[in-house]
């Protein structure tokens, strides 16, 4: 049987929760103010890629609805991000948030150095839109029902904690502030009325768990960036003819010869960053060196090779 | 033929164990089997073991501590430059007794817990064991060792598996092994016991997805089980392809089960060596390669992946041990699987633990079958 809109609506907001982005360890940091300048361009860089996921996933929704009163409704959203006219609307907020921090903005519209963790987690969030209907499709936006109240702690933590953010940088934020209520409301309404039967709300329930999981795993790759990856306690290095086997508890790896220089480097004084860096500056002919780095120690860091990174300095 | 390089060392130290599981995998006549290689001709093994490639030594059993030895046989290991995992009970190793371990040389733990708490967990491992687990693991961590906790998974635990986790958490472990019941030895004789649902596992896989979302820590190792999978697992990662067991009686064999097929010769390390045993013994080159395949698996594509699955299962289910495993769905025997499922629906037959005591088919206390 399925739930009343009012308990289903609590199911709703539990889930936000509980898992949405306000609690990972990356957004705590940014909210008490210990983050460092380069993870904070870091953030405004890789999150804009996020940014420019959004339009194309309304684009996705507005295709489905064959309702002109929800189209005109949602459209909105796109016009929100893209502006009426070149130069204005969120994602030019956004670059202005770039350019207060710090970085070329140009670099950061070209999307040149995404994470390429960042990169894999927002495409996962078009291709779940354009793979499931309206229904769950609207209801994975949902998170927009916890993003009022991060987007003013955000402006509260910037303005105290990183005065050499220019304030003009923050636009992008207020305006959220006013935004995500209204389509957070408009979503949740369609999402209460279209959804009929136990199996719509577990459905909406379920694509709304994947979107916050979406949203934690862009911080769990930017927060990657920053960490100092070191060898783990555990792992035992054999040399044998050429080639390095680590050996750790139940289980060995055999790193190819580019994947030994990148380990060698994981002394725990570098970060991840600093270490794709040294690699393109020792290889400066080969391309995607530097997505195949963070790539390498993710899957390093998931075997159990790099131990618990040492704490972000 | 040439044989592959092993990386891993299965050390059957002895068959002797304090607990009584159900579906434990030595050999249903355990008793048959003594101790037969004593400190020296272990350390001996495990030097021709690392010549021979071997990074890896699992000292188990049975239950290894019951080797007045242990501390000497890791020390022999450790210098003969294995990575040195215990795989134990935790119930008879004191905090000293570890502490004497890890100062010989042992690198890593693998703790075997039957259930996320005290009554059911007792109750499938035949003694009262549960609590004295939970301390044990809590020296192991205090002695920086990396823990693996380990569970076997059957029916009767499957609808706990989130407890079971959380247990995990609760005692830092590095990895949490959830094994799916393998059914040989004294598995087998429970398995109609043990046998779970398809919704059982739909439940804990959801319970598992949800537990590595949460958190990192442990990392959760756990497969479909292949009465319910499509294809079968590759077992072994292959029959003498990457490890290598020696059993309490000295026997070489590729897997800890192989010796319940009958009519395979294999070396045994009190008259022979190692790398004799692991290369020229006919039964560890019965099943290498490919070339003993019959269809469907000789033109299947995935045999270089799942090696035609486990030749101890294709015995046991069909009578021939280089039958394709029944669990593959491409099998012409699949139906033994599908009937084995069927069969244990609704099936409550008391469990018999190890060496032959029926345990109440729920709670906690035991009583002797005749």
């Amino acid at each position: 049987m399925s739930a009343s809109p009012s308990a289903f609506e609590a199911r709703l907001r539990r889930i936000g929760e509980e898992r949405y982005h306000h609690r990972h360890p990356f957004n705590l940091r940014m909210h008490a103010g210990t983050l460092t300048r380069e993870e904070i361009q870091t953030w405004v860089r890789n999150r804009y890629y996020y940014q420019t996921r959004i339009p194309i996933k309304d684009g996705l929704i507005l295709a489905k609805a064959a309702d002109p009163a929800f189209r005109r409704g949602w459209v909105r959203r796109i016009r929100d991000h893209d502006g009426d006219e070149k130069g204005s609307g969120g994602l030019e907020l956004w670059l202005s948030l770039a350019d207060a921090v710090g970085l070329d903005r140009g670099e950061v519209e070209r999307l040149e150095n995404v994470l390429p963790g960042v990169r894999a987690t927002c495409d996962d969030y078009v291709r779940f839109v354009e793979s499931h209907d309206l229904l769950e499709s609207v209801a994975s936006s949902l998170t927009e029902l916890f993003a009022g109240d991060i987007m003013q702690t955000r402006i509260d933590a910037f303005e105290r904690h990183y005065p050499w953010v220019d304030t003009a940088g923050l636009r992008y934020f207020q305006s959220r502030t006013q935004q995500a209520p209204r389509d957070a409301a408009e979503g949740l309404r369609y999402v209460l009325e279209h959804s009929r039967t136990a199996q719509d709300q577990d459905r909406c329930a379920a694509a709304l768990e994947r979107k916050c999981e979406i949203l934690w795993r862009l911080l769990d790759a930017i927060e990657a960036a920053h960490a100092h990856p070191r060898l783990s306690p555990h792992a035992q290095l054999r040399h044998e003819a050429g080639e390095v086997l680590v050996v750790l508890p139940e289980r060995a790896v055999k790193p190819s010869a580019s994947g030994c220089e990148i380990l060698d480097l994981c002394d725990g004084e570098r970060s991840a960053v600093e270490i794709a860096e040294e690699l393109r500056r020792r290889h400066p002919e080969v391309s995607g060196l530097v997505n195949d780095v963070h790539e390498f120690l993710a899957s390093m860091r998931k075997l159990g090779v790099l131990g618990p990174a040492a704490s972000p300095r | 033929m040439n044989a592959p390089r092993p990386y891993n060392l299965v050390a059957e130290l002895t068959y002797r164990c304090p607990l009584r599981c159900a579906y434990c995998s030595n050999p249903v006549a355990f008793r048959d089997f003594p101790d037969a290689l004593d400190t020296q001709a272990w350390c001996r093994v495990f030097r021709e073991a690392a010549a021979l490639g071997v990074v890896h030594v699992g000292l188990t059993g049975g239950e290894p501590s019951a080797r007045a030895d242990l501390p000497e046989l890791v020390r022999g290991a450790a210098e003969a430059g294995l990575y040195t995992h215990l795989v134990t009970a935790g119930t008879t190793l004191s905090a000293q007794g570890l502490a004497g371990l890890r100062a010989a040389g042992l690198r890593s733990v693998q703790l075997s817990v039957q259930d996320a708490e005290a009554a059911p967990s007792d109750a499938v491992a035949g003694v009262p064991a549960f609590e004295r687990k939970l301390a044990f693991a809590a020296w192991v961590r205090e002695q920086g060792l990396p823990l693996t906790l380990n569970v076997v998974l059957h029916r009767r635990n499957l609808g706990r598996v989130r407890e079971i986790i959380a247990l995990a958490r609760t005692l830092d472990a590095d990895r949490l092994e959830l094994a799916n019941t393998q059914y040989h030895g004294w598995a087998l004789v429970n398995r109609d016991a043990l046998l779970p649902s398809r919704e059982q596992l739909d439940e804990a896989a959801l319970a598992v997805a949800a537990a590595r979302r949460e958190a990192a820590r442990p990392e959760i190792l756990c497969v479909l089980p292949d009465y319910f999978a499509k294809r079968p697992k590759p077992c072994m990662g292959g029959w003498g392809r990457r490890t290598l067991v020696v059993a309490p009686d000295g026997r070489v064999l590729p897997c800890h089960a192989a010796a319940s097929i009958p009519g395979l010769e294999f070396g045994n390390v009190r008259s022979q060596s190692l790398a004799q045993c692991w290369s020229d013994a006919p039964g560890m080159n019965a099943f290498r390669g490919d070339a003993w395949m019959p269809e469907p698996c000789r033109s299947c594509p995935e045999r270089t992946g799942d090696f035609g699955g486990c030749r101890c299962q294709a015995f046991q289910l069909t009578g021939d041990a280089a039958a394709t495993d029944p669990a593959c769905e491409l099998s012409p025997r699949h139906d033994l699987v599908q009937k084995a499922r069927r069969d244990a629906e609704n099936c409550e037959r008391p469990l018999v633990l190890r060496g032959g005591i029926e345990a109440e088919p729920r709670g906690g206390s035991t009583r002797t079958d005749a």
